[in-house]
């Protein structure tokens, strides 16, 4: 009988105190407890103001350094999988626009591309215009947002409060075409749910000129600084290599030398007409993806400006569009889109029934969070946070 | 040597910029407030401060608020709806509530759960009769969860107030 019963409490003779060496059932690693005597483990959430939302980081420290740190996920898990599998397509769609909450329209693009693709349906050449200046619009958001959030992961407080300047006014523009402030659900398959008005080309042609200026007060105030500088300067080096095998994309990887952006990749809507460059870092540190990320906000000011030149006229919505009961016809599609994190994949199957057979949401988030364990090993804490802050994790989106 | 005093006279340098952009936003207003400078002029307002101003309606015309119905046109205490239920199939959140038999096609009871509606707009783009559609209500409130479930012919017929005000 003895051998069935297996002591959870896994006490090492290295310690004196037992409770000490208590490990984590629910981790990977650190089910053991510690791996060194003089060691602590440290638990950094899941309620931490520089995780970003309940994730919870398991890091064992000794002194300052971090000798191996372990992401725990599954706080925020809320099946989004499988309730696209148990809703019909159209009652998935607000689902999308709250995997990820900074940039829920690439989510609705990619849902909607998917089936698109799947059902072979057309899309007016208006809706395309639309959905880019929406996309656009919010990665500019969201990297605004991110902007703010990574400098008071440092210890700078006030830049937050300007890059909600910001937010406030894209948020305005937004509301405009989608309806919402937060989790935008404006896209149909076959088109858009609404049609942008005159108040709208007005206020995004004056938001890009002030955007330019306020770019250049974000340099003055934060990159040029010299406390910042020192903080990320050789700091978290992530390279080619690390990102391949984790399968890290978008900022992560262009902070790593890789010019790779699913917009020019594998180009969908009407991306291959537009003229942006994809910023590549000098410099596989902290810094290189901080300025990725600012010249990315440049490139999408760029494709707004030249989206709103040449909008056409026409339809916003097709007029074969499916309507609110439709039912997919039966096969598998994928549609990748470069969302404000990286690459979001959704691959969806359908058998021809009411709702999708499989769905499978791919979240950048997941794949950049996943390297962390092992480039924070050997760091300092406060590195390793400016590491967990530079990869731009959204927490809802790493869980689904 | 002169290295590093170069740099930390540079590093120096960099942090009186960032104090001047910094001193520059937080002194804005102070002219207003001294009585200097028009209101208008000084540091710009982008948030509403809301119970004593409140969002103007030009910028919620496409706002999604809670549901509402649509008046008829002979009668605008009556609503459009026909209760073809369609919209109640097609709600991803089960959070109407739709039942028959009130005059002629009219329902006899229509409730939206806002606790659990999420705004999608399916059952306004599904609705034949084109009798649903989002209100710009930014302004309701509610004490219990019970009042949270919307009785839109009530609200429709004006029973229900159109907005809490303070």
């Amino acid at each position: 009988m003895s051998n069935l019963f297996v002591n959870p409490f896994h006490f090492s003779t290295i310690s004196e105190n037992p409770a000490d060496m208590l490990g984590d059932f629910y981790s990977l690693n650190f089910e053991k407890g510690r791996v060194d005597p003089d060691s602590m483990i440290l638990n950094l959430g899941p309620q931490h103001p520089s995780t970003h939302g309940v994730l919870r980081i398991l890091a064992e420290l000794h002194g300052e350094y971090v000798l191996r740190a372990e992401p725990v996920l599954g706080y925020l898990h809320r099946m989004h999988d499988f309730m696209g599998q148990v809703k019909t397509p159209y009652q998935f769609l607000p689902n999308t626009g709250r995997v990820d909450y900074l940039h829920p329209v690439a989510w609705n693009w990619a849902y909607c591309g998917a089936l698109e693709r799947l059902a072979g349906l057309e899309v007016p050449e208006r809706a395309e215009y639309l959905r880019i200046i929406c996309c656009e619009l919010n990665r500019i958001a969201s990297h605004v947002m991110w902007w703010g959030a990574f400098v008071m992961d440092l210890g700078g407080f006030t830049p937050i409060l300007y890059a909600f300047e910001e937010r406030e006014k894209i948020n305005d523009l937004l509301q405009i075409v989608t309806g919402s402030r937060l989790t935008m659900n404006s896209m149909r398959f076959g088109g858009m749910g609404a049609d942008l008005d005159d108040r709208f080309l007005q206020k995004a042609a004056d938001f890009i000129p002030y955007m330019r200026e306020r770019l250049k007060m974000y340099d003055r105030l934060v990159t040029g600084n010299v406390i910042f500088r020192r903080r990320l300067e050789g700091v978290g080096p992530l390279d080619e290599e690390i990102c391949r095998r984790y399968g890290a994309t978008g900022p992560v990887l262009r902070g790593a030398g890789v010019a790779y952006d699913v917009r020019r990749a594998e180009p969908y809507g009407l991306y291959d007409r537009f003229d942006f460059e994809i910023p590549v870092a000098e410099s596989p540190d902290c810094l290189g993806r901080y300025l990725v990320r600012l010249r990315e906000i440049e490139e999408s000011l760029k494709i707004v400006e030249q989206a709103l030149a040449r909008i056409p006229a026409g339809p916003y919505k097709h007029p074969k569009a499916p309507k609110v009961s439709w039912k997919p016809p039966a096969g598998e599609a994928y549609f990748a889109v470069e969302g404000g994190r990286g690459k979001i994949g959704i691959h969806v199957v359908s058998d021809g029934g009411k709702s999708n057979y499989r769905l499978k949401l791919r979240a950048p988030g997941f794949s950049n969070l996943s390297l962390f364990a092992e480039a924070a090993r050997g760091t300092l804490l406060a590195d390793a946070l400016a590491i967990l802050g530079s990869l731009d994790l959204v927490i809802p989106e790493v869980d689904r | 040597m002169i290295k590093a005093i170069v740099d930390n006279l540079r590093g120096l340098w960099s942090l009186l910029v960032g104090l001047h952009i910094t001193g520059r936003f937080g002194l804005g207003p102070f002219p207003v407030w001294l009585g200097l400078k028009e209101p208008e002029s000084g540091y710009p307002q982008l948030t509403t401060h809301y119970p004593w101003k409140t969002v103007d309606d030009a910028d919620l015309v496409t706002f999604r608020g809670p549901l509402e119905l649509v008046p008829s046109e002979e009668d605008p205490r009556r609503s459009k709806c026909v209760s073809c239920l369609m919209c109640v199939r097609a709600c991803p959140s089960s959070c109407l509530t739709v039942v028959k038999g009130g005059q002629g096609k009219a329902p006899a009871v229509w409730l939206n759960d806002f606790t659990l509606c999420s705004l999608c707009g399916t059952c306004v783009e599904v609705c034949p009769a084109g009798a649903l559609r989002f209100s710009h209500d930014l302004y309701w409130v509610a004490e219990k969860r019970e009042d949270l479930v919307n009785d839109l012919l009530a609200r429709l017929a004006g029973a229900a107030p159109e907005k809490a005000r303070l």
